[in-house]
């Protein structure tokens, strides 16, 4: 929901899509700001008032202050690259695998026999169960917290693809044979497009999920990183660095999403959904 | 032109679909098959396209027996079947990747133009009304010249206005190039209007009841009196074909 300003100067020309009209309700966006505004607005009277004392739920100003102060010396940035460069290669690692497996069982009946049973099983396992096999493993560096990530994120991509695969019509495929194509041809021009939407979908769960294994993965003993901020945070009896480390979260979440959805949008354009306005 | 050749066809479920068809279509010519539902006139269709094999039997295009989808047959769905992800002209232009594009934009634009849709070149599928998606379709089936057409109830989905409107647009563009037409329908006035011969199909297993040469010149006038008495032996076939009750009530000509 971007705002859009249209100045229309000139009718559309006949052989383009007469653009949208400009949305009217552009007020709806600041709407989603009212709850947690208010909600902080409410918390900060009433620990000035003295009505809350504040000391485990620090007011908004004391948690903006210590963001400020993280960022100031700097280590702010510190951890949060850390954590991302976590994510981004578990995640990397993650979409490999999970795209890969989803392919190959989307391929043929025979692989599905032979893969979907173990990986369903493999799936069933909450992912914190790997971590201490990991360690012993990968060591307690980066190796073990970023196949953390990657198994995390692996199984959504895998079911997406997998189920992408398997729900694309048979009326569209003939419309490939009709025409004769080859093989590959089949699945660049007909199969990659069409499996796309639900494609682009089952990445960003898989993003999602990364962000979730990120944290269990940073507490198993890391000493940088988002993650380290809230272990640290509790250890030390600091309530304002934990919010503010949740809030960071919060922001790279979604915007890591927004990234994702803005580089897949150009791809979607002829999608047509319900949700276009 | 187009001939099967003792073809018949059972399904995995041992359905007979079609039993022992045999057919011969002219170069040029425009055959309908009409029959109830059930008695198999799409798979014969679909045996003719190559997209199914026969059980026993061949299917033989220009002499050459056919093991799949051949250049030289094009086929029209019952729905558009565009594909989303390209506006109108990458759909009409689907079946010319091997072309240089300023060439396959050039046959685009003029196939665009035959159907009426020339301005619609840059538009999404969802954009366009039925009846335009199934002009659409027919370009692209068309663009690449086929010598055979083959048309599965293309305009089955469409309203009366509409069908009319197509079915004499379909006459238009059979005369610029003059392919094999061979169109399945459950309108018997579409096959009266637009065929040289209506053969029609039997149920429980498929198979040929009988053909109906018409020797009217086109356009056909759907009132005047040749047409009617063509409706009415049609009607009649079709009722000696089993799927209908014969007796003096009127048949929704439509709605078979």
């Amino acid at each position: 929901m971007t705002p859009v300003s249209v100045a229309q100067t000139s009718e559309p020309a006949l052989d383009t899509p007469a653009a949208p009209p400009p949305r009217p309700f552009r007020w709806r966006l600041l709407l989603g700001f009212v709850l947690p505004i208010g909600a902080a607005v409410l918390w900060e009277a009433a620990v000035r008032s003295g009505l809350a004392e504040g000391r485990l739920m620090p007011p908004p100003s004391r948690i903006l202050a210590t963001l400020v102060d993280l960022a100031r010396g700097g280590e702010l940035w510190w951890h949060a690259q850390a954590t991302l460069a976590r994510v981004a290669a578990g995640f990397a690692l993650g979409v490999a695998a999970g795209t890969a497996l989803g392919a190959l069982a989307g391929a043929s009946g025979l692989w599905r026999a032979l893969l979907d049973p173990t990986l369903q099983g493999l799936r069933a396992i909450p992912s914190i169960a790997w971590v201490p096999l990991f360690i012993l493993w990968l060591g307690i560096f980066e190796a073990s917290k970023i196949a953390l990530i990657a198994v995390g994120v692996s199984f959504p991509v895998y079911l997406g693809t997998l189920g992408a695969i398997l729900s694309i019509d048979r009326k569209t495929i003939e419309v490939g044979r009709i025409f004769r194509l080859s093989g590959p041809a089949l699945v660049g021009r007909i199969m990659l497009p069409a499996v796309l939407p639900h494609y682009v979908i089952a990445l960003r769960s898989g993003l999602g999920l990364g962000w979730m294994f990120v944290v269990a993965a940073e507490f198993m003993g890391a000493s940088e990183g988002l993650g380290y901020l809230l272990v640290d945070g509790q250890q030390l009896g600091k309530p304002a660095q934990i919010i503010s480390a949740i809030a960071i979260f919060a922001i790279l979440g979604k915007i890591t999403d927004a990234i994702l959805v803005a580089l897949t949008a150009p791809l979607l354009r002829w999608q047509d959904v319900a949700g276009r306005s | 032109m187009l001939a099967l050749n003792a073809v018949s066809k059972r399904y995995p479920n041992g359905t007979r679909a079609l039993a022992d068809i045999s057919l011969a279509v002219d170069a040029g010519e425009i055959l309908a098959i009409v029959g109830g539902s059930g008695c198999g006139k799409s798979t014969l269709l679909r045996l003719a396209a190559g997209l199914e094999a026969p059980t026993t039997g061949e299917v033989q295009v220009d002499g050459e027996r056919i093991a799949g989808p051949h250049p030289a047959v094009g086929l029209v769905f019952q729905e558009p079947r565009l594909l989303p992800w390209l506006t109108v002209a990458g759909n009409v232009g689907f079946g010319l990747a091997a072309l240089a594009p300023t060439e396959r934009a050039a046959k685009v634009n003029a196939a665009l133009a035959r159907v009426g849709l020339a301005d619609y070149a840059a538009r999404w599928p969802r954009e366009l009304s039925g009846g335009q998606a199934q002009r659409v379709a027919l370009a692209r089936a068309l663009v690449t010249n086929p010598r055979v057409l083959l048309l599965d109830e293309p305009f089955s989905a469409l309203d009366a206005f509409t069908r009319v409107d197509l079915q004499d647009h379909l006459l238009d563009l059979w005369a610029d190039t003059r392919p094999t037409l061979v169109l399945v329908t459950h309108d018997i006035e579409e096959a009266l209007v637009l065929a040289d011969r209506v053969m029609v199909m039997r149920a429980h297993p498929g198979r040929i009841a009988g053909v109906l040469t018409l020797e009217a010149p086109r356009p056909r006038d759907r009132q005047s009196g040749t047409f009617e008495r063509a409706k009415r032996q049609l009607l009649a076939d079709l009722g000696r074909a089993g799927t209908y009750r014969s007796g003096e009530e009127a048949f929704p000509t439509a709605a078979i």
